[in-house]
């Protein structure tokens, strides 16, 4: 909302107010001064008289000119091709600053140059408010235009502020310069005078029907002036609307839109000769194209409010008129609109056709229940005033208006309890007094108001709190701390996982990344993990971004994609997220992937490479972490036909029994099509881990007497796996055996091809004593019995 | 017949003193000390003395010989030292080629800024609640005071999935489901932190995603005041301890009076730079007294009980803590911008 101070200073005195003054008690007070602005900015200006002008020796198109400023008679050099003797002109004197820079007294191809003479956008005037002629020379003023005059931009009109008002949905009240005004007055503490818009006319009775087919048109108030004479506004009229960057157009469209500006209501005027039936109807279910006012055809629908006459289309409602009905040069007469339109309705229209209209705009954000019955009258008296309005009608009213004003008591202790002030009762009486609520004391501490029709805002004595406290100011607020019983706080067991989490692997030097959680379909088929069938936004952006994730993996992949192509091309990297399924089901999910190859130090040509046993041993280690023992988990051969990951060097990870994760390589396919390097991946679903017991820390005593230590060295078949000659161990192991590890894996022609040689160490402790060779010799031939019997195993050098 | 065992001594000494080597000193051991060396040579003369010079001549012989071992084996010292030092003046690196890659990892410069924040309210007794993304316009919206014809609906255009179902376009849906939750066990004091959806084309200053923390205290006698105190020490607390907040009107439906809270600049301390336009204040804030509609939907005595509720922008904070230009450089995920946030400062 844009409002000048030349504007607000017709409603009230502002003699001692500087524009600053008013920006900074509108922001504090809630209606945000976004930006100001001069109309024009130039200092050092004078009014002066070109006395002689004479083309420049040495140029083809300067002119040398003396120009009499009142005190002297000064040489200025010009190049403007309209400038001539006899003139009145603005004159720029040396050390004035312009928008463009500062003027110094110079010499311009030898000739003495002593200021310049100006055009208006030269001062900053918007160029779109200016005609071709002030475009392209100097501002020539008027014969009156008094010689030796420094006060030029306020001889000019010009030395207005334009202020940018952001206004909060609550106070669209503000989109009318009316009720802005009297909220200035009321921050300010000035006395508001609004127009009187009474006129004295005879009204006739009226030759018009009015009709509204549809709820959506509640109130619809129509007015036939039968003589109008079209001509230019006003200057003063022309500059207002300029101030409000409104185009003038005619002395009634610029009625019509100065209206709206000064009550928020939108009205439209219809050129009666275009409407000789004299009738209205509005109505919804039309389906056609129709051609609006700016020339352009637009497909309705059955569901927009349209205006009608005899059965065809004259306008949008509330949006756009038509083109056939609109005023021009030969318009005598109008109808005059005034209507209430369903806000929901004109949003659906206004989006759906894409046109975002002042009218649409005010409509929309809803307009004063009253204002429809104000805006006419203004208009009339105007209309009379400014295009010799005659043969007046009376107003022609469809459908009622059902408001009833709000009235509401206010507590000044319930004020002053919730705010934590002390303000007195004359005070916030005073308040509401500047706002125009009509207070009345009627009680021992409380203050009966009466609400005015466009604070729609303000229903419960809450609101009227805040109107006291923005008024009075915030700064009589202190500060406190609540007073209230201690709660338990902190981080959730969950929140304080994920935190470690990320420690976990921000200590193995893994970088955290936050990923868009909308992808498209093609990123939602890649998911190795998917939460299942995924949830699809129904008004996207975008195809790429269509879909709520249901893995973390593709997302991943596109990441180190990018970092790779960017010379990043050795990676650790996680992200912890939550995914959906259809069913409003949440997961928490993280995911890994770590470039293989990893560089320790270059020049040492140390490496510290990644493959599947790296991230096998990180999850290990979160889940260790978490509470999880690794004999818990399980990593079988991954199974689905994915092509993420490499069929053959991949896991699905279990706990217990349930499926947490899947792991692995990348696979080649989705390593070309991602262009990356070999890099190790892995994707949990932590709640799945979370939705599973986990095992507090018990103290184990420490062991008293040495663990012994034997080697055993098998030739197996290929096809054996190592947790199967581990489990062999164990369960052929007493309550001695402690633990197995394996240390060397060998293939060679000497042990044939298709088999391997396996080494394990076997760990044997005793809580009671120094073991001996004779205490394990028993279960140690057990051991080696069951690998021979169980996997076919040929034990060497034993 | 009688020896000057001092000059013998001294002679001795010097010799052992002026060992080149580990092997001269040997060969000087066995020469001075052997079985045919030249203290033993001192002892054989013994035997032709008379048994009345003998003690005397026996001392000075041993005193002799426990003066060329102690000399020795202070020279044994010495030598092996020297020995090592050669050796390990030869074993010198060069101390300031590339140290290996031990690099601690970061974590996002959002969830930085984000555990920082819960940090300060935890510390104050505040819990952490969080709340789905795939929401419901009832706790998104509905309960939340903006009806579906509320003209608040176009600050914040939605992502929706169906009629029901929309992704939140605030945390402030959390807290619906806490008031629903936990209002009759109040007080109620949480942070919701947590990712919310825009329907906003991305540039540098809009995301279509981004976070949110909101918080919500709700109680018996909650104030103004108190949402003013409480802010003033999170503000301090996150951006040092001579901060100023202001409170400025604002508008939000869920809560009445509201208010938009600007903190005194950090970068200039108030008298105006480029981070704060000139102004001396930032605004980092949107807060208010939570609306008695919203507690009457939660079933909360609005006549009885009070609170309040603010939200913070993570990703406004971050980018003004670090200096970030282009909110989308948050979601990029370029290493070389993820490693510079190793500090958790």
């Amino acid at each position: 909302m844009k409002v000048t101070y030349n504007w607000l200073k017709q409603y009230m005195d502002l003699s001692d107010i500087t524009p600053d003054q008013i920006a900074e008690t509108l922001t504090k007070g809630g209606l945000e001064v976004e930006g100001m602005e001069k109309t024009a900015s130039a200092t050092n200006l004078i009014i002066g008289k070109v006395l002689e002008c004479v083309d420049h020796p040495d140029s083809d198109h300067l002119h040398v000119c003396q120009v009499d400023t009142g005190d002297s008679v000064r040489q200025i050099v010009c190049g403007a091709p309209n400038v001539a003797a006899g003139q009145k002109v603005i004159v720029a004197l040396p050390g004035c600053i312009l928008p463009g820079g500062e003027i110094k007294s110079g010499v311009i191809r030898g000739q003495k140059s002593d200021g310049m003479i100006c055009a208006l956008f030269e001062l900053g005037v918007d160029r779109k408010q200016l005609t071709e002629r002030q475009l392209s020379g100097i501002e020539v003023l008027p014969e009156d235009a008094v010689v030796g005059n420094r006060e030029v931009l306020k001889y000019l009109n010009l030395d207005d502020t334009v202020f940018d008002v952001s206004l909060t949905p609550n106070r669209a009240d503000c989109l009318s310069m009316w009720a802005l005004a009297k909220e200035v007055g009321a921050m300010l503490n000035k006395k508001v005078t609004l127009p009187d818009y009474s006129y004295q006319a005879e009204t006739i009775p009226a030759t018009f029907k009015l009709e509204s087919q549809t709820d959506k048109c509640p109130l619809f108030e129509g007015k036939i002036i039968n003589h109008v004479v079209i001509k230019p506004s006003p200057k003063w009229l022309q500059d207002l609307l300029h101030s409000a960057g409104v185009k003038a157009i005619n002395n009634v469209v610029d009625i019509s839109n100065f209206v709206m500006l000064e009550t928020g209501q939108p009205l439209h005027f219809y050129d009666l000769a275009k409407i000789p039936l004299r009738e209205i109807t509005v109505k919804t279910g039309l389906e056609e194209t129709y051609t609006a006012l700016d020339g352009i055809d637009y497909a309705i629908k059955p569901e927009d409010i349209m205006i009608t006459t005899g059965g065809k289309a004259i306008g949008i409602a509330g949006v756009m008129g038509g083109d056939d009905s609109k005023i021009d040069d030969d318009t005598k007469g109008i109808i005059i609109e005034a209507a209430t339109f369903n806000s929901v309705s004109i949003r659906n229209t206004a989006r759906r056709l894409g046109l975002d209209t002042e009218a649409s705009q005010h409509f929309i954000k809803g307009i004063d229940p009253l204002g429809g019955h104000k805006a006419v009258e203004r208009s009339v008296q105007l209309l009379i005033e400014l295009a010799d309005a005659s043969g007046i009608e009376e107003t022609v009213l469809c459908g009622s208006n059902d408001y009833e004003g709000t009235v509401l008591n206010a507590s000044v202790r319930k004020i002053n309890g919730l705010l934590a002030t002390d303000f007195t009762e004359d005070q916030i009486y005073s308040v509401f007094e500047r706002l125009d609520f009509n207070p009345e004391k009627v009680d021992e501490d409380i203050i009966r108001t009466e609400i005015p029709s466009y604070r729609r805002d303000i229903s419960v004595w809450q609101d009227l709190a805040e109107e006291v406290v923005r008024i009075l100011g915030y700064e009589n607020i202190g500060s406190t701390l609540p007073l209230i019983p201690t709660v338990q706080g902190g981080l959730s067991e969950k929140q304080k996982n994920k935190r470690t989490i990320q420690r976990i692997l921000n200590g193995l030097g893994m970088n955290e990344i936050i990923c868009y959680s909308l992808v498209s379909a093609a990123k939602i088929n890649e998911g190795i993990l998917s939460a299942g069938e995924p949830v699809e936004i129904s008004n996207a952006l975008s195809d790429e971004r269509r879909y709520f994730r249901t893995s973390l993996l593709p997302s991943m992949l596109e990441t180190a994609s990018y970092n790779v192509a960017r010379s990043n091309t050795e990676y650790g990297l996680f992200e912890i997220a939550n995914v959906y399924n259809n069913n409003n089901e949440e997961q928490q999910h993280l995911s890994v992937a770590l470039s293989a190859h990893k560089t320790v130090s270059r020049w040492q040509k140390l490496t510290d490479n990644n493959d599947f046993y790296t991230i096998k041993g990180i999850v290990i280690a979160i889940l260790d972490k978490l509470g999880y023992a690794e004999k818990r988990l399980s990593f079988v051969p991954e199974s689905s036909s994915q092509k993420v990951l490499h069929p053959n060097k991949s896991a699905d990870v279990y706990l217990d029994r349930t499926l947490i994760g899947k792991i692995g390589i990348i696979h080649p396919a989705c390593r070309k099509k991602y262009d990356l390097d070999e890099c190790v991946l892995g994707e949990i679903n932590l709640d799945a881990v979370y939705s599973i017991r986990n095992t507090k820390i018990k103290f184990t005593p420490i062991p008293r007497y040495p663990a012994v230590s034997y080697d055993l060295a098998m030739i197996v078949n290929e096809e054996v796996t190592g947790e199967q000659i581990i489990k062999t161990v164990k369960k052929a192991g007493n309550n001695l055996l402690r633990d197995v590890t394996i240390f060397d894996i060998y293939r060679g022609e000497n042990i044939g091809a298709g088999n391997k040689s396996v080494a394990v160490s076997v760990t044997y402790q005793s809580d009671e004593k120094t073991l001996s060779e004779d205490d394990i010799r028993e279960v140690h031939q057990t051991i080696i019995g069951r690998l021979k019997n169980n996997l076919k195993a040929v034990l060497r050098d034993s | 017949m009688s020896r000057n065992w001092d000059l013998l001594k001294k002679e001795f000494n010097d010799r052992i003193a002026s060992a080149p080597s580990l092997q001269a000193l040997e060969q000087l051991r066995i020469e001075l000390l052997g079985k045919k060396g030249s203290v033993n040579a001192l002892m054989q003369e013994m035997k032709n003395l008379l048994p009345e010079e003998r003690k005397d001549f026996g001392m000075a012989v041993n005193n002799l010989k426990k003066s060329v071992e102690t000399a020795i084996a202070g020279k044994l010292t010495e030598l092996k030292e020297n020995e090592l030092n050669e050796k390990l003046a030869k074993e010198k690196i060069d101390i300031t080629l590339p140290a290996s890659d031990f690099t601690y990892g970061t974590l996002h410069p959002l969830t930085i800024v984000q555990q920082e924040i819960e940090d300060i309210f935890v510390a104050m007794g505040y819990a952490v609640v969080e709340g789905p993304e795939v929401e419901f316009d009832v706790y998104n919206f509905e309960k939340a005071n903006i009806p579906a014809d509320h003209p608040a609906r176009d600050m914040q255009d939605t992502f929706y999935v169906d009629v029901e179902r929309l992704l939140r376009t605030q945390t402030t849906a959390i807290q619906m489901r806490v008031l629903e939750a936990q209002g009759n066990k109040l007080p109620i004091k949480v942070i919701c932190p947590g990712k919310v959806y825009r329907r906003d084309d991305d540039d540098a200053t809009h995301s279509h995603q981004f976070t949110q923390i909101e918080g919500l205290v709700v109680g018996e006698g909650i104030t103004q005041a108190d949402l003013k105190g409480t802010l003033e020490l999170f503000a301090r607390s996150m951006f040092g301890p001579q901060r100023e907040i202001r409170l400025r009107q604002s508008y939000f439906p869920f809560t009445e009076p509201s208010q938009e809270i600007d903190v005194s600049c950090h970068v200039c301390g108030g008298k105006g730079c480029s981070t704060c336009k000139g102004t001396g204040w930032i605004e980092i804030l949107g807060s208010g007294m939570v609306h008695p509609h919203v507690l009457d939907m939660a079933g909360i005595e609005s006549t009885k009980y009070s609170g309040f509720a603010f939200g913070i922008g993570v990703e406004r904070t971050a980018m003004l803590k670090y200096g970030i230009d282009d909110i989308r450089n948050l979601y990029l995920n370029n290493l070389k911008f993820l490693r510079n946030y190793k500090r958790f400062d």
